[in-house]
């Protein structure tokens, strides 16, 4: 039994059969590798003695002998093309390299779209699912800022930041890939389903679970070695102190990329992670075209921006001014500026129309520019 | 002997004249009640027979039979065991019939003759001046409510015996006093002046208030939603006196007017608990009651917490809100009865309360979504003004800055109610909340420098057509306030931040 007797297409599909054990997770993958050597030997060995797979525990061993009965390779393969699926295993030449480091690169790769490339530079830009409204205009500026240097944004698509992230990096032109904690071909959340359809077309969904796989809780840690694994850095924006984005951010380390953090308030709660991490050592991104600099990715300067206040009536300066730090509410904005409210209302108002403030909830501003 | 008297039955808030007609004749004796009866107007023979009896009155054993026409609808209530008694009486010739013409007559009956009140005497005494009857014969404790009427001469009464004496002029009773109506501000509503800070939703409040527009406020547990809610009605414009009658007719059927009969005064408060049943909002029951809509006619009907709402009961409020009255439909037939009301609802932000502020708040975004998804689009595509309502600031709380009164804002919001009446005498609408796109076209032009600024309003903010002329409705109000003739673009400006919350941009995207 020579490995070079098997051709490139049946290696793939000996991967492929093993990674579409739906109740097999890495961990049990690579026991399987370690006592067969490859894919085509678990099969084999599993068919001549179901006894040989007793080191994966009762349960997941039926799912495998199972899985053997009924998985047809080439008839599978063509119904996960049919969905526009594609199966990378690691032993393909364009698995990514960044994965290939990783003591525990996944077996094989489902992916819709395509793999990021190996002249891309993709940084990874991960946050909060709640976040701030500055939070979300930090993920925001720093994407666009990265997709106008020809960035790839790699993250998680869940909502907030990451969502904001890779919506505002395909909004200026450059590819996005978002690693998912379910298969690729569930849209989770749902209600990014606009951002999912346009990752297909303009970049890429990853994802290591088999099609049909649910996302589940203890999915989303395991995912994010994928998403450092894929970048050449990590970005935090915005981490509760007990955050799973600090999961991506610890095994950033561990794989020794470089991760940087948004600083925040001592007593803002939603960059109590970040803060912590700069503690620790992250590099701390006060300018943004300044963190492109360091790390080499800068190759066009952003434009100068015209003076935006220019124009402004006074009141309406008044009011544009105090939305420096944060966003406020009407009532608030109200009391600072002694105007009444009425008054400020019409301001904000003339203020969004001018696109210089957004409402970012009931009666809630922030500042665009 | 044939006799008739007349008296009413009522249909929803309407009062319908029904005639009780008695023959006393030779034959086996009996009592034999027609006339499409409910149970409780059948079981009047032996309430009549007895308080007759009780009254002093010897009913010969002869065949009586009572018809209560038309007889092709149902009558139901007690209402009718005085006039069939004072028939039967008549029948026997101890009334004579010319003194019943052109008297209403209306009471239940207890065995020892007592006359007892019953619902509903208002909207009857307003079918009698209608019908131009000389005058109403009433329960003496019903005797204020009938009063109101003032087309017709209201005589009260105690018991039978009064009232057969009355009837056969052996007696006179004073007619009851003209109670004019007494109208003054809801006396269990709050005033503003006790609300601290909150600046921004006392003026929406206000602007609310101005043009009858629904309005919803959202914010934190403890910010003062149901203390704002209550304040409204006492900024509202004094109801008029066609306002109170109403209001009354609708607390008359319902049976809900104070004991001594005197009229309502202010603008009627409801804020009925979340767990309220559709029937119960609507009104409902086999002979349906007037529901919390119908109960907040001319008024406010405030609900707090508006997604813990169950959908059946907010769903039933759309019609209700579009056409001003509700239809409850039972078999052959479908009272009616006026909804006129003014919605006002909180709701807070997400299930712990505290979004947007992120520091506090403990929500997914999904439990967020999900609790905005159970108000429905259509419930908040009917309310043209929707707020934040802030947590109060200590110094506020503390502060000695005398807030304006309740009484200083009415003055303010008739002022702008006086200039819709103005412009509407003689169309379909009473104020710019009911405006449809026809009105608006024809009472709310705008200038080029106005239509630009909406243009742009238009696509930058992504309105839709529906927020489009709500904008305008508002903006037309808040002109109105300003006593401006023309929509100008600062009153634009004003009425977009109160465009009502879209799940879309209340995540900021």
């Amino acid at each position: 039994m020579g490995v070079e007797h098997i051709s490139e297409k049946e290696r793939e599909y000996d991967w492929f059969w093993l990674c579409s054990i739906p109740e097999l997770y890495e961990r049990d993958r690579r026991l399987l590798l370690k006592e067969f050597k490859d894919p085509r030997t678990v099969r084999a060995e599993a068919g001549k003695n179901a006894d040989a797979l007793a080191i994966l525990g009762e349960k997941k061993r039926q799912a495998v002998l199972a899985h053997l009965r009924s998985f047809s390779c080439e008839e599978e393969y063509q119904k996960l093309c049919g969905k526009g699926i594609r199966f990378i295993s690691r032993m393909h030449g364009d698995y990514p390299e960044g994965l290939l480091q990783m003591a525990d690169a996944p077996s094989g790769l489902f992916y819709m779209g395509r793999l990021p490339r190996r002249q891309e530079v993709c940084v990874a830009v991960v946050g909060a699912r709640m976040c701030t409204y500055n939070g979300r205009k930090n993920a925001r500026e720093l994407a666009e800022r990265l997709a106008e240097n020809g960035v790839c944004v790699v993250s998680g698509m869940a909502y907030g930041i990451d969502a904001q992230a890779q919506e505002a990096c395909l909004a200026a032109g450059s590819a996005s890939f978002a690693v998912l904690g379910c298969s690729a071909d569930i849209c989770y959340p749902r209600e990014n389903r606009t951002l999912y359809e346009q990752l297909i077309r303009r970049g890429g969904l990853i994802s290591e679970y088999c099609p049909g796989t649910a996302p589940m809780a203890f999915h989303f840690p395991m995912r994010n070695r994928i998403i450092s694994g894929l970048s050449k850095m990590v970005v935090v924006v915005e981490a509760r102190k007990k955050s799973g984005t600090l999961i991506t951010a610890d095994l950033a380390l561990e794989q020794g990329k470089d991760v940087f953090a948004f600083p925040g308030r001592p007593t803002d709660e939603l960059s109590a992670g970040c803060n912590r991490l700069i503690q620790q050592g992250a590099g701390m991104i006060t300018d943004i075209d300044e963190f492109l600099e360091i790390n080499g990715l800068l190759r066009q300067k952003r434009e100068t921006e015209k003076n935006c206040r220019q124009g402004l009536a006074t009141s309406e300066n008044l009011v544009y001014s105090c939305l420096d730090s944060e966003s406020k509410s009407t009532q608030s904005l109200a009391d600072e500026t002694g105007l009444p409210v009425w008054q400020v209302m019409r301001i904000l108002s003339a203020l969004q129309l001018k696109g210089l403030v957004a409402e970012i909830g009931k009666n809630h501003y922030g500042k665009i520019r | 002997m044939f006799n008739t008297v007349l008296s009413a039955a009522v249909f929803g808030v309407e009062g319908r004249l029904v005639s009780v007609e008695a023959d006393v004749g030779d034959g086996l004796p009996s009592f034999a009640m027609v006339g499409f009866l409910s149970a409780q107007v059948k079981e009047a023979q032996e309430r009549v027979r007895t308080a007759l009896k009780n009254a002093g009155f010897r009913m010969e054993p002869k065949r009586v039979t009572v018809n209560l026409s038309p007889a092709d609808m149902r009558k139901c209530g007690t209402g009718f065991d005085f006039p069939i008694a004072v028939a039967v009486a008549a029948a026997y010739g101890r009334i004579p019939q010319e003194n019943l013409e052109g008297i209403l007559i209306a009471g239940e009956l207890s065995l020892n003759g007592e006359v007892l009140p019953v619902p509903g005497i208002l909207p009857m005494a307003a079918q009698a001046a209608k019908a131009g009857c000389r005058a109403c014969l009433v329960p003496k404790a019903n005797e204020g409510e009938a009063a109101m009427i003032k087309d017709v001469q209201v005589f009260g009464v105690r018991d039978l015996r009064e009232a057969i004496a009355w009837l056969c002029k052996e007696t006179q009773i004073a007619p009851a006093k003209e109670d004019s109506l007494c109208i003054q501000p809801q006396a269990v509503c709050e005033d503003f002046a006790f609300v601290s800070g909150q600046e921004a939703a006392k003026r929406a409040a206000e602007v609310a208030a101005s043009g009858a527009h629904n309005l919803l406020m959202v914010g934190p547990p403890g910010a003062g939603k149901s203390m704002l809610a209550k304040c409204i009605p006492g900024i509202l414009p004094l109801p008029g006196v066609d306002e109170s009658l109403e209001i009354s007719k609708i607390y008359s059927v319902a049976g809900l007017l104070r004991q001594d009969g005197a009229p309502l005064c202010g603008r009627p408060y409801r804020a009925p608990h979340h767990t309220i049943t559709a029937k119960a909002m609507a009104g409902g029951g086999t002979v349906p009651r007037p529901g919390e809509i119908s109960l907040a006619h001319n008024g406010v009907l405030f609900l707090d917490e508006l997604p813990e709402f169950s959908r059946e009961t907010l769903e039933i409020l759309r019609q209700p809100l579009e056409d001003r009255r509700v239809c409850i439909s039972r078999s052959g037939v479908s009272y009616e009865f006026p909804a006129h009301f003014m919605l006002v609802a909180a709701m807070n932000p997400c299930p712990c309360g505290y979004f947007p502020d992120m520091s506090r708040c403990t929500c997914t975004h999904y439990m967020v979504q999900r609790y905005l998804e159970r108000v429905s689009a259509p419930i908040l595509e009917r309310i043209d003004i929707s707020v934040e309502v802030e947590g109060v600031e200590y110094a506020d709380l503390a502060g000695h800055m005398p807030a304006e009164s309740s009484a200083e804002i009415r003055a303010r919001v008739e002022k702008a109610r006086e200039i819709q009446k103005e412009r509407y005498r003689g169309t379909k609408y009473r104020t710019n909340a009911d405006l449809d796109q026809e009105g608006i076209r024809a009472y709310c032009p705008l200038g080029d420098a106005e239509n630009r600024l909406l243009e742009t309003a238009y696509h930058k903010l992504d309105l839709s057509a529906r927020t489009y002329f709500r904008i305008i409705k508002v903006a037309r109000t808040i002109a109105d306030m300003d006593q401006s003739e023309r929509i100008r673009g600062e009153h634009l400006q004003e009425a977009l931040c109160y465009r009502s919350i879209s799940k879309k941009y209340w995540m900021g995207r």
